[in-house]
C-alpha cells in the first residue's frame, strides 16, 4: 500500500481512501487495477482471499444490531463525575403564578442536582464547575419517557415527578358577586 | 546543586545559602548555590536574595562579598515565595459578603478569618 | 452541551424521542390533552354536558361553565388581564373578548356561562383579533413605557400579550392627550407600588377583599380617574398573606420592596421546595441567581397552598438566611474561654470524644423546628447505636405541654395528624370547632382555606374556644377560654352538643402554641375524648415543619425529658434549637448545630454549621402527612454541611460508624423504619388506616384558660431562627405596630 501512495498521484490516494468506506464501483475499479510497469503493485482484491473478501461485503453492508440500552457516556467525553454522581429530577414545570400564560409548563424538562458555585474575589463574578446545570430548564421533552430515556443513555441516575392528575373543574360566574344567600357579595370594589 | 562539583566558596549570604564559583566549568554552570542545608528538599528558586541572585545570574561580576549593596532603611527583608503554603499572600475580596457571619448577642465577639 | 444535544437527537432521528423542537412539542401538548379531556369527558357520558365549538374542537363541560374555562379545557388559552381562576369574576380588562356565533359583538369570555348547546366561540377569527387589539391599545395608551426599569419586565403579562396580541402601532399623540400619571402609595413593607402602572384589573382589590380578608384596599373614581388605594393615605396593609398581591398584578404596578431592582426573571434559576416556617408545607419555587437566594415564590398545588404563600414563608428566608449564619464550626476550648473558629477536624474530634466519654444515660439530643427527616433517622441510629433512647422533639418552654400528643400517643399517625387535611375542609364540614389556637397566625393558609369555603358557604358553622376577639377572617361563635368549656362538651352538658351530635362532618382543630399556665390544662386528651365521642375528626395543627416526621420517626416530645441535679459529665445536642429557657443539664456539653445563630447557640461547647432548606435536599413532613421534600437552591456557605453528613461524620469519631455514605442509602434506611417517608410526593396524600382506641374518661382537672401564643399581627413576623434575623420582617413588625397604633388597636 505505501508503494501506491509513494507512486500514485493524489487523485488515486483519495481513490484508494474510498474504497475501504464507499460501495465498490466498477468503473473506479478499472483506474485502481495496476498498469503495466509496476509489477509488484496489486489490487487489494487479488491479493485477498475470495471468502474474506466476501465477508468484508458482508460487514459492510450488514447493520449491527445490540439490544442493550443505548448508554453513550463511556464516549461522549464527558468526565466520570459527572455521569456516576449526578442525580435527575424529571418533571413538569409548575405555572409561573406572576405570569398567567401556561405555555410552558406542558413539556418535561430535567434538572441536575445543586452544585456549587463562587465568586470570584476582584468583581464577584460567579464561577461553576458544573457545566451540565445549563441544561436546566432549557432541554424539554414531549413526554417523560424521552427525558428517561436521555437519562438513561448519558448514565445519569434520576427521578421522576408526576404532576398533579385530576383538577377541579372550575364553575364560577359572575353573578356571584351579586348573589343575596351566598357570601361572596362583593362588599367594596 | 544535586551534581557533584568543585569550586570555590564565593561568599554566604545571611541566610546560610553558599555560593560556589568555578570557571572550569562552561560559562552558565561555573557559578552556582548550595542552599542552607536546613530548608532539605524544600529549597526554592526565590530562597536566593537579591544581590546574589544578580551575581548568580552574571548581571554582575562583582559578588556583594567584595561590592556590597547599598543599605537604606527602607529596605525589607528578602522572603522567599510562599505560594501554595500557608503564608501564601491572598487578595482581599472587593466583593461585599452576602451572608453575615454569626456574633453572640452577649458582646463577645469571635474572629472569622474566611477566604 | 448544546450542540451535543443536537447531535444525539439526529443519531435517534429513527427515535420520536429527545425532541427539541418546541413548536412541534407544544403541538403535540396541545393536541393530546384535548384528546385526553374529550376521552375522559366522553366516559362520564352524563347527559347534562353541553357541548361547545371552540375553534371548531368540540368540548363537553358542564352548564355554567365559562367560555374561557372552556377553552383552556380545549387547550386554547384565551388572553386575560383581570381574570384569575381562584379570584371572583370582575369582567372589567375586556382582554378576553371573543366572538360567538350568532353574537353581533364580541364577548367577555371570563364572564359568559355556556348554558346553551352547541355554541360556537372563534377565538382566532379577525373580529376577535381586532377586538383585542383596540384592548390593547387603549391598555398601552396610559401605560408608561418603563419597562427596562421596570421589575415585572420579563414575567409581565402586559409586555407578553401585547406582544402576541397587540397591534404593531397606536394612534396616541401625546402633546394632545398627555399619559395619565398617578401618585404612588405606601402600602407598608413588603408590596412597592408604581400606581402610574396599574391597569385597573382590581385583582389585588379583590384578593385583600376575598382571600386575605383585609378590606383595605379598594378603587377610588371613575374612568380615567380611577385609582386603587387604601382609601385613607399611608396604610399599611394589615395582613398576613399581602405579598400575593405582587404575584397577581399582571403589570409592574405591584411588586415586592425587599426584591426591588435585585435580579431579573430571566437569570433566575428556579428549584422547585417545600416552605418551612410553618407546619403547612406549602409548595414553593426557590428563585436564586448566581449562588445567592433572590426570592421565593408560591408553586400551584391546589391540595395545600392553591397558589398563594404566607408573607413570612415569602419574605423572612430571603434575607432572614443571609444574616446571622453560622457557617464555620466553632469551639469552646474551656468553659470559661470564648467559642473560636477552628477546622471540621477538631470540632469533630471534640464530639467524638464526648460521645465516647459520657455515659449513654447522660446524653440528649434534641431537634428544632426545621430539620428534616434524614438528620432524625441518623440522629437516632447513632444515640441508640451509642446505647442512648433520649432522641427528641424541641417543644418550646412557655407552651403548655399538656396540648401535645405524648410519646404514648404516636402509636398511631392518626393521634398527631391534621387528619382531615387541607383540602378536606371544602368537603362538607357541618360544624368546625377551634381550640386554642389563632389559626390565622399559627397557618395562614390554612385560614385562608376556612375563609374560602365560609365564603362558598361550604362551612357555616365555626365555633372557638380559647383567645376572645381573635380576628379570624370569618364569622364564629365564642364559647369560652377555658377547659371548663371542653369538660362540658364532653359531659354533654353544653349548648354546641346538639349541633356536634347532627354535624355528618364535625371538625376540630386544635392548636399547638398553647400558652403554659400554672397547671397543665390536659388539652390533648380532652379534646382526643371530644372527638372520639361526638365521632368528630381530630385534627392537630402544628406549629413546626419538623414536628411529624418527628413523631413517625419515634421522637418523643421535649417536654418528657428527665434532667436531673447530678454533677456527672452530659451531653446536650442541639440540632436548630432555639429556646431562652431552655433546662440544660448541669456539666454539660452542648453541641449546637444549626444554621442561624440565635439564642442557643451562645450557650454552645461546639457549634456546628450545618444547612438550611433551602440548601439541603430533604423529606418535610406537613402537619396533613404530606411527604415533601426540599431541594437544594444553593450550596451551604463557607464550610457549612448537610445535617445528615454532620451527624454521619460524629458517628465515625465517636467509633459507631453509621452503614450509609449517601442520601439514597440513608432513604434506604429511613424506608426501613418508616416507608411511607421515601414515598415523596406532594400531590398524593397517604392517609392512616389505623384507628386508635377512642379515648373514654378523662379525668377531671380544674379549669385553664386555652390562649394561643400569637394574638395580633404583630406577633406573627419574627416567630423563629430565620425570621427573627429578617429585617424585612422587623420592618413589618415596626410598620404594623405603627399602624395598630394609628387605628387605635391594641396589640
Amino acid at each position: 500500500m505505501m508503494a501506491n501512495r509513494l507512486l500514485f498521484a493524489p487523485f488515486v490516494l483519495r481513490r484508494s481512501f474510498s474504497l475501504s468506506s464507499a460501495a465498490l464501483n466498477k468503473k473506479n475499479d478499472s483506474q485502481l487495477v495496476p498498469t503495466k510497469g509496476v509489477a509488484d503493485l496489486k489490487d487489494p482484491r487479488t491479493v485477498l482471499e475470495a471468502d474474506e473478501m466476501k465477508r468484508k461485503e458482508l460487514l459492510r453492508n450488514s447493520v449491527i444490531e445490540v439490544n442493550e440500552p443505548m448508554n453513550i457516556s463511556p464516549i461522549i467525553g464527558i468526565p466520570d463525575e459527572h455521569i456516576e454522581t449526578r442525580r435527575v429530577r424529571i418533571f413538569k414545570p409548575s405555572k409561573n403564578t406572576m405570569q398567567s400564560g401556561t405555555n410552558n409548563i406542558n413539556l418535561w424538562v430535567i434538572q441536575f442536582e445543586c452544585r456549587e458555585r463562587w465568586e470570584n474575589p476582584l468583581m464577584g463574578w460567579t464561577s461553576s464547575g458544573d457545566s451540565l446545570s445549563n441544561i436546566d430548564g432549557w432541554l424539554r421533552f414531549k413526554t417523560k419517557e424521552d427525558a428517561m430515556h436521555f437519562c438513561e443513555k448519558n448514565g445519569w441516575q434520576y427521578s421522576v415527578e408526576e404532576p398533579e392528575v385530576t383538577k377541579r373543574p372550575i364553575k364560577k360566574s359572575y353573578a356571584d358577586n351579586f348573589s343575596w344567600n351566598k357570601r361572596t357579595r362583593v362588599g367594596s370594589k | 546543586m544535586d551534581t557533584l562539583k568543585f569550586g570555590d566558596l564565593v561568599g554566604v549570604d545571611k541566610y546560610g545559602n553558599k555560593y560556589y564559583q568555578n570557571n572550569y566549568y562552561f560559562y552558565g554552570k561555573n557559578r552556582w548555590v548550595e542552599y542552607n542545608d536546613k530548608v532539605f528538599f524544600d529549597y526554592d528558586a526565590s530562597q536566593v536574595p537579591a544581590e546574589w541572585h544578580n551575581w548568580l545570574h552574571y548581571m554582575t561580576d562583582d559578588p556583594p562579598t567584595t561590592n556590597p549593596r547599598v543599605q537604606y532603611k527602607w529596605m525589607i527583608d528578602h522572603t522567599e515565595n510562599f505560594s501554595g503554603t500557608n503564608r501564601q499572600y491572598v487578595p482581599y475580596s472587593t466583593v461585599k459578603q452576602k451572608i453575615t457571619q454569626w456574633q453572640p448577642k452577649d458582646g463577645q465577639k469571635i474572629k472569622y478569618n474566611v477566604k | 452541551m448544546l450542540r451535543f444535544v443536537a447531535a444525539s437527537c439526529k443519531r435517534t432521528a429513527n427515535n420520536p424521542s429527545c425532541v427539541v423542537w418546541l413548536k412541534e412539542c407544544r403541538r403535540h401538548a396541545r393536541t393530546s390533552g384535548s384528546k385526553q379531556q374529550q376521552t375522559s369527558a366522553a366516559q362520564e357520558t352524563k347527559p347534562k354536558l353541553l357541548e361547545v365549538f371552540i375553534d371548531e374542537k368540540k368540548v363537553l363541560v358542564e352548564p355554567g361553565t365559562t367560555i374561557l374555562e372552556a377553552a383552556a379545557m380545549a387547550g386554547v388559552e384565551i388572553p386575560r388581564f383581570c381574570y384569575h381562576e381562584r379570584l371572583s369574576v370582575a369582567g372589567n380588562c375586556r382582554m378576553c373578548l371573543v366572538e360567538v356565533e350568532k353574537s353581533i359583538k364580541p364577548v367577555a369570555s371570563c364572564a359568559m356561562p355556556i348554558m346553551m348547546n352547541g355554541m360556537k366561540v372563534k377565538t382566532n377569527s379577525p373580529m376577535t383579533k381586532q377586538a383585542r387589539e383596540g384592548v390593547m391599545e387603549f391598555l398601552l395608551m396610559n401605560h408608561p413605557l418603563d419597562c427596562p426599569i421596570c421589575d415585572q419586565g420579563g414575567e409581565c403579562d402586559l409586555q407578553d400579550q401585547s406582544m402576541a396580541f397587540g397591534s404593531d402601532r397606536s394612534r396616541l399623540q401625546v402633546e394632545l392627550d398627555p399619559k395619565r400619571a398617578v401618585e404612588d402609595k405606601n402600602i407598608g413593607p413588603l408590596v412597592k407600588t408604581i400606581m402610574t402602572r396599574c391597569i385597573h384589573c382590581t385583582r389585588c382589590v379583590r384578593f385583600m377583599n376575598e382571600i386575605a380578608g383585609c378590606e383595605d384596599l379598594g378603587t377610588t373614581g371613575r374612568g380615567s380617574d380611577m385609582q386603587i388605594g387604601t382609601y385613607l393615605e399611608n396604610t399599611a396593609l394589615l395582613s398576613e398573606l399581602s405579598g400575593n398581591i405582587v404575584d397577581l398584578c399582571p403589570v409592574g404596578a405591584l411588586t415586592s420592596k425587599p426584591y426591588a431592582f435585585t435580579a431579573r426573571p430571566w437569570e433566575l434559576r428556579r428549584v422547585d421546595s417545600v416552605d418551612v416556617l410553618d407546619a403547612v408545607g406549602s409548595n414553593i419555587s426557590v428563585c436564586t441567581r448566581s449562588g445567592d437566594l433572590m426570592r421565593i415564590l408560591p408553586r400551584e398545588n391546589d391540595a395545600v397552598n392553591e397558589e398563594w404563600l404566607a408573607d413570612k414563608s415569602r419574605h423572612a428566608p430571603v434575607d432572614g438566611l443571609k444574616a446571622q449564619r453560622l457557617t464555620v464550626p466553632l469551639l469552646r476550648p474551656s468553659k470559661s474561654s470564648q467559642l473560636q473558629m477552628c477546622d471540621w477536624e477538631d470540632a469533630l474530634l471534640a464530639v467524638g470524644r464526648a460521645l465516647n466519654g459520657i455515659q449513654p444515660s447522660r446524653m440528649e439530643a434534641i431537634v428544632g423546628p426545621f430539620v428534616d427527616a434524614e438528620t432524625m433517622v441518623v440522629l437516632k441510629d447513632l444515640f441508640n447505636t451509642i446505647g442512648s433512647e433520649n432522641v427528641y422533639l424541641h417543644v418550646d418552654s412557655d407552651l403548655d405541654k399538656s396540648c401535645f400528643p405524648s410519646s404514648k400517643d404516636l402509636d398511631f399517625q392518626k393521634n398527631y395528624l391534621f387528619n382531615t387535611s387541607i383540602a378536606g375542609l371544602e368537603d362538607g364540614v357541618d360544624l368546625l370547632l377551634l381550640i386554642g389556637t389563632n389559626i390565622r397566625f399559627e397557618a395562614p393558609l390554612v385560614n385562608a382555606r376556612i375563609r374560602k369555603a365560609w365564603r362558598n358557604n361550604l362551612i357555616n358553622d365555626i365555633a372557638v374556644i380559647g383567645e376572645n376577639g381573635l380576628d379570624l377572617l370569618y364569622d364564629y361563635e365564642y364559647l369560652g377560654d377555658s377547659t371548663k368549656v371542653l369538660a362540658d362538651i364532653v359531659a354533654g352538658k353544653h349548648k354546641i352538643v346538639d349541633r356536634l351530635k347532627k354535624a355528618q362532618k364535625a371538625v376540630v382543630i386544635l392548636g399547638q402554641q398553647i400558652l403554659k399556665k400554672d397547671s397543665d390544662s390536659n388539652a390533648y386528651e380532652m379534646v382526643r375524648a371530644l372527638c372520639d365521642k361526638y365521632g368528630a375528626e381530630f385534627n392537630l395543627l402544628h406549629a413546626n415543619a419538623s414536628t411529624v416526621a418527628a413523631f413517625d420517626l419515634g421522637l418523643k416530645p421535649s417536654s418528657e425529658r428527665k434532667t436531673d441535679n447530678s454533677d456527672e459529665q452530659s451531653l446536650l445536642w442541639l440540632i436548630g434549637v432555639d429556646d431562652e429557657n431552655l433546662t440544660i443539664p448541669n456539666n454539660s456539653f452542648v453541641i449546637y448545630q444549626g444554621h442561624t445563630g440565635d439564642i442557643c447557640a451562645n450557650t454552645a461547647d461546639v457549634i456546628l454549621p450545618g444547612s438550611a432548606f433551602t440548601e439541603k435536599q430533604g423529606t418535610m413532613i406537613s402537619m396533613e402527612g404530606r411527604v415533601q421534600q426540599t431541594l437544594a437552591a444553593i450550596t451551604p456557605p463557607n464550610m457549612a454541611r448537610e445535617d445528615w453528613k454532620i451527624v454521619r461524620a460524629c458517628s465515625e469519631l465517636a467509633n459507631y460508624p453509621l452503614p450509609y455514605d449517601t442520601l439514597l442509602e440513608v432513604r434506604e434506611r429511613m424506608q426501613q423504619l418508616a416507608p411511607h417517608l421515601t414515598r415523596h410526593s406532594n400531590r398524593k396524600l397517604e392517609k392512616p388506616s389505623l384507628r386508635p382506641p377512642p379515648i373514654s374518661s378523662v379525668s377531671a382537672q380544674s379549669p385553664v384558660s386555652l390562649l394561643p401564643r400569637m394574638k395580633s399581627l404583630v406577633d406573627y413576623w419574627q416567630t423563629d431562627a430565620i425570621s427573627r434575623c429578617s429585617p424585612t420582617m422587623s420592618k413589618c413588625v415596626l410598620s404594623t405596630k405603627k399602624e395598630f397604633d394609628k387605628r387605635g388597636i391594641k396589640y
